[in-house]
């Protein structure tokens, strides 16, 4: 192999693909990434066995051929280069990679390209367009809602449906459920219904700001894999097999108590009740006053901790109904607040004990519930 | 640490569970009386009365060892419902004399007199002068609380008074029976000097054992050692335990309301237990209490563990960490059931204890699950039972598995009269001792 390629170019190929290089893993050839010249490009590519990435840089390509080596010691060491054109040459039947970039080379042992997992190619499924910066929000909404331990395996996913020209993405950890809808610029002919892992889905927001291009998600025949090809990188990832829990009952149609509220000023004061909540069980107890005559209402939020100590504080609020008082894990009320792009938020509920239903003014495509704590007022 | 020497009271009610039985029967007044339970069992003696003791008979001795010692004996299986009804009585009429108890079991517990002389001089009725020294107001205290235990309960008291809970304690014990002794202050190390090492709360057999080989026998001599050797024979807890010996205490006595670190229960069969269903019956009753406790102090635990002895005395304790705090006694078990399949996977002998316990407490507020509207039902559902087995004792209502075993007990602190399943609940404080 002979390939020359701008360490600039390099250094950002590996900067995406490394990403997907396992941690720790009894594979070790998972820790490599995978050089190989591919059609007048470079192709980087890496695997953790759950998600692979690959990204296709600009190269010259003298001769063909590839190689892995270790992901830490490549990436680590095109970092440190100067922006200049980079040489990366395999000699026939040989495993080590030499570099020389300016004035520096190096020599690292690889392992045969032949080893390396292969790459599922996922094709012959469905396949959909999505606007990148659609997604992109869409994602970060739902994400944060999936749950990060195993236990319930379907719900670290986000549960994807397509109907019609509308893509629906859910995800709920059992204590909050985040509902979001895209849609489609072409309608389907087949409803689907699949769920992604959301660590996939939140590698994949890290790539879509830099696209301007529709992104492409496309299924295998089984529903075992799906793909999402951005311009120079794809993403293939498992998809989870189970039932994702019906959520559809749990967003409550109504309710006795509506707040607007400035969702910049609530963000603020919920991060400050935070810290006094971080040292109880994370709890912030949000009391809604409507107004009266001239007086607008009022939401207080605040926090206690045992032998520490308390804060209080006030924010305007728009309130429809009666007076009424929830608490909510602070953790989970600053997720939601903080994916908001400002604006102003609407909280729906029906006292202390039932669910709460969070949507931002003027956007009906994201429904967050949030289910509250029971504490002692 | 306060400067200020603060007044510590121990108070020991004598021979309680046979002084109980010898009110409500007087003819036992007088005579050799254990109680713990069928003398051919293989319980304990809880209590013996000092004519029993005369005898070498001591509580927590086997039965079967009791009645070689004793056969003359009467053995009472004791109604532990009515020793907690005059133990109430009891605390109660502690805490007239100070807010900071701290109940040791059904018959003691420490008290903290320090800025309680009005109370104590107007429930004395004693002028100011008689207790001005902290001495002063611990014989006034003590004076008065045995009277009144005497009077209301029929019970006789012990009391030790001293600068420190250690002190105070040995003092009780040297009282006994039926008396009181105040270790002025600044004279602990002298009181202690002569005394066995053994007398010091919180030092067992064990280290009495290891510190009788290097030749230390009394409090003085324990007091004298290096602090390098105290730290060899006892790691961190050496300094504080020659302190200790030395008649310097100054942990404070823990106000009633500080929480409960762990609750737990657990119970020796009668006979050695293969039956996993017999087991599981017993985790379930277990499961009931210790939820009922967590819910009565409105706390959640985050942490339950198993505890099992097998016939050979081997003890192996399995715990496992929940997902969510949890009261509720269908968690409790299916938690502990699971973690004994696992245990009797890897170990199926005959079982001779078994115990179920909790810790890693958080308060009551809890996360609400979207999928799980049944839980607050639930909850409200278990705090009814509490309320109706509060009222109308425990058998008022059973699940399934609590209603054929035998092994269920009536009552929380009793043993099973059929089965000889002697068990206890326990509460553990910060303060292991």
């Amino acid at each position: 192999m002979n390939v020359s390629c701008l360490q600039e170019n390099l250094a950002k190929g590996l900067g995406i693909v490394g990403r997907a290089v396992a941690l720790r893993s009894t594979l070790p050839i998972t820790s490599n990434v995978l050089l190989a010249s591919d059609g007048g490009r470079l192709k980087l590519a890496a695997t953790n066995l759950e998600i692979a990435l690959s990204c296709w840089v600009g190269a010259q390509v003298e001769e063909e051929g590839a190689i892995t080596v270790p992901a830490r010691l490549l990436i680590d060491f095109v970092n440190s280069l100067p922006n200049e054109k980079i040489e990366m040459t395999v000699a026939p039947r040989s495993r080590q990679l030499k570099l020389t970039c300016a004035r520096s080379q190096a020599t690292m042992s690889g392992v045969d390209a032949d080893d390396f997992p292969p790459i599922p190619t996922v094709e012959d499924g469905a396949s959909i367009e999505l606007d990148p910066e659609e997604l992109h929000t869409a994602i970060s909404q739902v994400a944060i809602s999936a749950a990060t331990d195993d236990s319930r395996p379907v719900l670290v996913g986000v549960n994807c449906v397509v109907e019609g020209d509308q893509l629906t993405l859910a995800a709920t950890d059992g204590f909050r459920l985040s509902v979001r809808h895209l849609s489609l610029s072409e309608p389907v002919s087949e409803s689907l219904q699949i769920i992604i892992p959301a660590r996939a889905l939140v590698e994949l927001n890290r790539l879509l700001p830099d696209e301007t291009d529709p992104v492409v998600l496309q299924l295998n025949s089984t529903r075992t894999q799906v793909l999402f090809r951005l311009k120079n990188c794809e993403l293939v990832t498992q998809l989870i097999q189970g039932t994702f829990p019906d959520y559809s009952q749990i967003i409550p149609e109504e309710h006795t108590t509506k707040a607007v509220i400035d969702v910049a000023e609530f963000l603020r004061e919920t991060r400050t009740a935070a810290i006094f909540a971080r040292d109880g069980s994370g709890i912030v107890r949000l009391q809604f006053t409507p107004g009266e005559d001239v007086a607008p209402g009022k939401l207080s939020i605040s926090a206690r901790a045992e032998e520490i100590g308390d804060n209080l504080s006030e924010i305007d609020a728009q309130i429809e109904g009666e007076a009424d008082k929830i608490a909510f894990n602070s953790k989970y009320l600053q997720d939601y607040l903080q994916v908001l792009e400002g604006g102003r938020v609407a909280v729906e509920m029906s006292g202390p004990s039932r669910q709460g239903v969070l949507r931002p003014v003027g956007d009906d495509n994201f429904v967050h519930v949030l289910m509250p704590m029971v504490v002692q007022w | 640490m306060s400067e200020t020497p603060r007044t510590i009271m121990h108070v020991d009610l004598d021979a309680f569970y046979v002084a109980v039985e010898q009110v409500r029967d007087p003819s036992l007044i007088g005579k050799p009386v254990i109680v713990g339970g069928d003398p051919d069992g293989r319980g304990v003696a809880a209590t013996a009365s000092y004519e029993a003791r005369v005898f070498g008979v001591r509580s927590g001795m086997p039965l079967r060892t009791a009645r070689r010692l004793c056969p003359q004996a009467i053995f009472l299986r004791g109604d532990y419902r009515a020793y907690g009804r005059v133990s109430k009585l009891f605390h109660g009429i502690l805490r007239d004399y100070s807010p900071i108890v701290q109940p040791m079991g059904l018959d003691e517990a420490y008290l903290d007199l320090t800025g309680c002389e009005p109370v104590v001089m107007s429930l004395a009725g004693v002028s100011e002068a008689e207790v001005a020294t902290p001495e002063t107001l611990g014989s006034v205290a003590g004076k008065s609380i045995r009277h009144r235990v005497r009077e209301d309960l029929k019970i006789a008291a012990s009391v030790g008074v001293a600068s420190g809970r250690s002190v105070a304690k040995i003092a009780s014990d040297a009282a006994k029976p039926d008396g009181l002794l105040v270790v002025p202050f600044g004279q602990e190390a002298e009181f202690l000097e002569q005394r066995p090492v053994r007398d010091l709360p919180g030092l067992g057999p064990k280290a009495e054992s290891e510190l009788a080989r290097q030749g230390v026998r009394t409090l003085g001599q324990l007091a004298a050692l290096p602090e390098s050797q105290l730290r060899s024979l006892f790691g961190q807890a050496g300094r504080s335990l020659a302190q200790r010996a030395r008649g310097f205490d100054t942990e404070a006595v823990p106000a009633d309301r500080d929480p409960a670190k762990s609750v737990s229960r657990e119970g020796t069969y009668a006979e050695d237990i293969v039956d996993r269903q017999v087991l599981l019956a017993t985790l379930r009753g277990f499961a009931e209490s210790v939820g009922a406790e967590l819910r009565r102090s409105k706390m959640r635990t985050r942490c339950v563990t198993l505890k099992l002895r097998y016939g050979d005395f081997t003890t192996i304790t399995r715990s496992h960490t929940l997902d969510r705090p949890a009261f509720a006694d269908d968690v409790l078990y299916e938690e502990t059931a699971a973690l004994l399949d696992r245990a009797l996977a890897e170990d199926g002998r005959a079982v001779r204890l078994i115990g179920l316990g909790t810790s890693n407490f958080t308060d009551d507020s809890v996360q609400l699950d979207l999928f799980n509207s049944q839980e607050q039902d639930e909850e409200v559902l278990l705090h009814n039972i509490d309320r109706l087995r509060q009222k109308y004792g425990r058998r008022v209502l059973e699940t399934g598995l609590t209603f054929f075993d035998e092994n269920s007990s009536d009552e929380d602190y009793s043993p099973d009269r059929r089965t000889g399943l002697s068990s206890q609940i326990g509460l553990k404080k910060e303060d292991g001792r």
